[in-house]
């Protein structure tokens, strides 16, 4: 048998052993897909147990994923590694015990061989082998103990999978961050009311419109929902823009010409405390004052405070402050009206009474307005006297026209009531329609609005002011809620070691108040350094003194300061601009949010670092500085 | 053609194996021995036989001899042998008529010119006397007086030496050892194989060995031995092998950088290869195996290596060495190997 004719037994090689090799091929191949399926999936096992403990049930289903992927990576890798024909030959040698002739068939199988003389038998003895040996025997193994892996890990990925959630963790949020939500912000309603005020000038209603359009937003956004430190920060901007929209009469600039008009109603002894009262825009409280003295029954007095007002007013206006002499205007006149409304009211009553037209009710009235001097008691009055004119018959009337005729007669200098007012007043009452007139005109003092702009501005910005805190209250009530409403979930969850946990740092935090407020009580020593006041006597110190126990002469007082060379040494108004470095003008501390850094709006208690010696910055006289330093020494 | 070689092949196999039994009639015991003179025999190479007196060295060379249709010669290597007692010399020819025919010198052949030669105590001659083998061995060839003389193809010399009386003798130079295809040690025999030798050389005589095969049988399977099929992963372990037996090589095992100074060569790897080829043909196979290469190793190996200080001072045989390469170089490439002793 020639070459030729050995061909169909190399063509019987060939076949045969490529079955074989896809075989051991496909096995080998079958086993890195295992080993990559079972790594992936022990790894998918991790992320699949974090998905489950933080919570993410979707992760936990995208997990087997990650061994689909190793399984793709083992057949990457099989791919990569794949055997070679001699490799498999050689194996399948070593298998079948062929003692490497199915290798040497191999190489020999190629055309170029063909001239070989061992080639047939070789290929023949190969062929033999392949056909006749147990393809068991040269199966590689499959499974590998790394593959016991493939049904733990898919064990573990199914209990993952199926297992319920754990509680959610409790995350303390940051304080502030809670989300809190108003749905009527009813105190906003009245900060947003700021824009209808009668504003003092263009700028100032600029201001609060702005004051009244970040309420509205605020209001809104509060109905949305709001993080309740932002809320808080807001709303303290509001209170902050309120407060300085309070203080912005005289303020700045305009501060010399307020202060000037301070000074001259504190000159007067009757307009001391309205002097006081606008020295501190408290211009409400001025405003009762001045009411207080309108309304008093001696005109002289009333004539020396208007004097005081046309003085403070005027020199207001010289001194820059044109809009506390405009409020000091006002005042004036609506002093004056309040003067005549007085008057009339009392020269009525007082006919009535002789004219034995009085009642008790009247009386008590009249005194009431002798006695307070308010607004209220005129009006109250006024009504009063209204309704009893209403009552009286003709004849009745005549009389007390008479009376007051011939009190007009007896007062012809006007020291008690104008004398042409009193007959005005007998005239009107002298005929049906000026009966009727003086009834309305008592009506319309009864509901006259004798408030001044400055102090209606003031009501209406306080009124805004309560509105922002009632909020402001009302977002801590929420945030109290909120924290109760948490607690009440940690307690369904079980987790009472957590509660315990905050209970304690809850008493810790109020330990550490407590220990603040209690080196606050030592710093506070009573007393504090003494102001040492030049005298007569020793003045070893003032009240509250350590060094001294009060035997000595306690009655010196300090030299008279003279304000003309003051004024002339600082060289014009005193602290041109804002106000000076730790003087008081509110009443509360710093609030969360809110703008601690703000000169001239802190307490003494609470300084910054820079009004610390700020004195030596400003205006004082350097004569005065160490006094000064020493009462603010915080 | 094919089915010719198919053919040779089982006569191949047929024929050593009569050949082995003929040696058996006059040999008893040393099948290893056998074999491995028959490897030589087979592949066209020199066999150095190692072992102690009267174990049979040169009965085996000359049952051989006589079961070969071969010219035999034996040279008893002696110190005063000189090289043209081996390859033999020119004399002047007292022979009238040749004289008149114009030769003056006629060549006296020594006994190389033999087909087999043994060459017996090999060790004992000077090394000038060794060195004469030197080209005979490894061309085939002489050169006497100038004149090169080829020998008659088989030839094929067997050298015995004794490793027990080295007082006067000469070990045998490295690149002379080269020139052996296998250095065969010769055991002692058992106590079975013993007393058949007393039963049969104290006895009334011994019939001689057939004849088997001749001139043209010898070279007929020494040209089947190249015949001989081989895969390339047979070939690299042989080469790897050989490379691990150098200690200067990283594949190295730690007893071969240990114990030796020198490895085997190229020589030896071609030895290896040729000498598993001889093995496949004996067994009638028509391609190596890599047990084929793994069973000549040591005969093929063992004079090639030499033996460090150290290997020499802790009595590490080079033997023992050779085990070593075959149990840490891998036959297949580590892939398959690993999974063949998984399956």
């Amino acid at each position: 048998m020639t070459n030729a004719d050995r061909k169909p037994t190399f063509a019987r090689f060939h076949p045969l052993f490529e079955r074989w090799a896809r075989r051991v091929r496909a096995r080998l191949a079958l086993r890195h897909a295992l080993t990559g399926a079972a790594i992936g999936l022990a790894l998918a096992t991790i992320p699949a147990a974090v998905a489950w403990k933080t919570r993410h049930a979707p992760l936990r289903l995208a997990a087997p994923i990650v061994g689909v992927v190793g399984a793709a990576v083992g057949l990457v890798i099989a791919r990569r590694r794949r055997w070679s024909d001699s490799d498999v030959a050689l194996y399948l040698d070593e298998r079948l015990d062929t003692q490497e002739t199915i290798a040497t068939a191999v190489e020999m199988r190629n055309d170029a061989e063909l001239d070989d003389p061992a080639r047939a038998v070789v290929v023949t003895s190969a062929a033999e082998a392949l056909s006749s040996r147990d393809a068991k025997r040269a199966r590689p193994r499959t499974l590998r103990p790394i593959h016991a892996l493939l049904p733990l890990a898919t064990l573990a990925l199914v209990v993952i999978a199926r297992a319920p959630l754990p509680a959610a963790p409790v995350v303390g949020s940051p304080p502030g961050t809670a989300k809190v939500q108003i749905a009527q912000a009813d105190g906003l309603e009245k900060v947003a009311k700021v824009a209808q005020m009668d504003a003092r000038d263009e700028a100032q209603r600029e201001r609060l419109q702005k004051i009244a359009k970040d309420a509205e937003k605020l209001k809104e956004d509060l109905a949305k929902g709001l993080e309740k430190r932002d809320a808080q920060d807001r709303i303290s901007r509001l209170e902050d823009a309120l407060a300085q929209e309070r203080l912005s009469l005289g303020d700045g600039e305009k501060r010399a010409g307020l202060e000037s008009a301070v000074g001259k109603l504190e000159e007067n002894e009757l307009t001391k405390k309205a002097g006081k009262a606008l020295g501190d825009h408290d211009l409400e409280s001025m405003d009762k004052e001045m009411e207080k003295i309108a309304n008093q029954r001696e005109k002289a007095d009333r004539e020396l405070a208007k004097k005081s007002l046309e003085d403070a007013r005027d020199a207001a206006k010289k001194n820059g402050a044109p809009d506390v002499a405009k409020a000091l205007d006002d005042e004036k006149n609506l002093m004056d009206r309040r003067g005549k409304r007085a008057e009339m009211l009392r020269d009525l009553a007082k006919g009535m009474d002789k004219a034995g037209e009085s009642n008790d009710e009247l009386k008590n009235q009249a005194e009431s307005l002798d006695r307070d001097g308010s607004d209220a008691a005129a009006k109250k009055l006024a009504e009063s006297m209204g309704k009893a004119l209403e009552k009286m018959t003709p004849e009745e009337r005549k009389r007390l026209a008479d009376k007051l005729r011939q009190m007009a007669k007896q007062n012809p200098g006007g020291k008690s009531g104008d004398p042409q007012e009193l007959k005005d007043l007998a005239d009107d009452l002298a005929t049906p329609e000026g009966q009727k007139k003086l009834e309305d005109e008592l009506k319309d003092l009864a509901k006259d609005d004798t408030e001044s702009d400055e102090a209606k501005r003031q009501q209406e910005l306080d009124d805004a002011q309560n509105g922002a805190q009632d909020t402001e209250r009302e977002l801590g009530k929420q945030g109290q809620q909120g924290q109760q409403g948490q607690q009440g979930q940690q307690g369904q969850q079980g987790q009472q070691g957590q509660q315990g946990q905050q209970g304690q740092q809850g008493q810790q935090g109020q330990q550490g108040q407590q220990g603040q407020q209690g080196q606050q009580g030592q710093q506070g020593q009573p007393g504090g350094t003494p102001i040492p006041i030049p005298g007569d006597g020793p003045g070893t110190g003032g009240p509250g003194s350590h060094h001294d126990p009060g035997t000595g002469n306690h009655t010196g007082k300090t030299n008279p300061v003279d304000a003309q060379s003051l004024k002339s040494r600082a060289k014009g108004p005193m602290n041109k601009g804002a106000a000076m470095p730790g003087s008081v003008s509110t009443f509360s501390q710093g609030k969360a949010g809110g703008t601690a850094n703000t000169r001239g709006t802190g307490d003494l208690r609470v300084v910054g670092p820079s009004e610390v010696d700020g004195v030596n910055r400003s205006d004082v006289p350097e004569e005065y500085r160490d006094q000064v330093r020493q009462y603010f020494q915080p | 053609m094919m089915d010719n070689f198919e053919g040779r092949l089982a006569s191949a196999a047929s024929t050593i194996a009569t050949l082995k039994a003929a040696v058996g009639q006059v040999i008893v015991g040393q099948a290893a021995v056998v074999d491995q003179v028959m490897w030589g025999l087979v592949a066209g190479g020199h066999i150095l036989l190692e072992g102690a007196p009267g174990l049979g060295k040169t009965l085996l060379v000359r049952t051989l001899a006589q079961c070969l249709d071969l010219r035999f010669s034996r040279i008893q290597f002696t110190p005063d042998l000189m090289p043209s007692d081996v390859v033999g010399t020119n004399v002047l020819v007292m022979d009238p008529a040749q004289r008149a025919a114009g030769s003056m010198f006629a060549l006296q052949r020594g006994p190389i010119f033999g087909q087999i030669v043994l060459a017996d105590e090999i060790n004992r001659a000077t090394p000038k006397t060794q060195s004469a083998l030197l080209e005979a061995m490894a061309e085939h060839a002489v050169t006497i007086a100038g004149t090169r003389h080829v020998l008659e193809e088989p030839f094929f010399v067997l050298a015995t030496e004794n490793p027990i009386e080295m007082e006067g003798t000469y070990p045998l130079p490295e690149a002379q050892l080269d020139r052996f295809l296998l250095k065969v040690l010769v055991p002692n025999p058992s106590e079975d194989e013993m007393c058949e030798v007393l039963t049969r050389t104290t006895g009334r005589g011994q019939a001689a060995p057939p004849r088997v095969l001749g001139k043209d049988g010898v070279l007929s399977l020494r040209a089947m031995c190249r015949e001989v099929a081989i895969a390339e992963p047979v070939v690299r372990y042989a080469a790897k092998l050989v490379r691990a037996s150098d200690p200067a090589t990283p594949e190295a095992p730690d007893l071969v950088k240990k114990a030796i100074r020198y490895g085997a060569a190229v020589r030896g790897a071609q030895s290896l290869v040729l000498a598993a080829k001889a093995v496949a043909l004996c067994e009638g196979r028509a391609h190596v195996s890599f047990a084929d290469i793994a069973k000549v190793a040591r005969p093929a190996l063992r004079h090639r290596i030499i033996r460090s200080f150290e290997g020499e001072a802790d009595g590490v045989t080079t033997d023992a060495t050779i085990d070593a390469l075959l149990a840490a170089v891998p036959t297949r490439p580590a892939n398959v190997e690993r999974e063949g002793a998984r399956a």
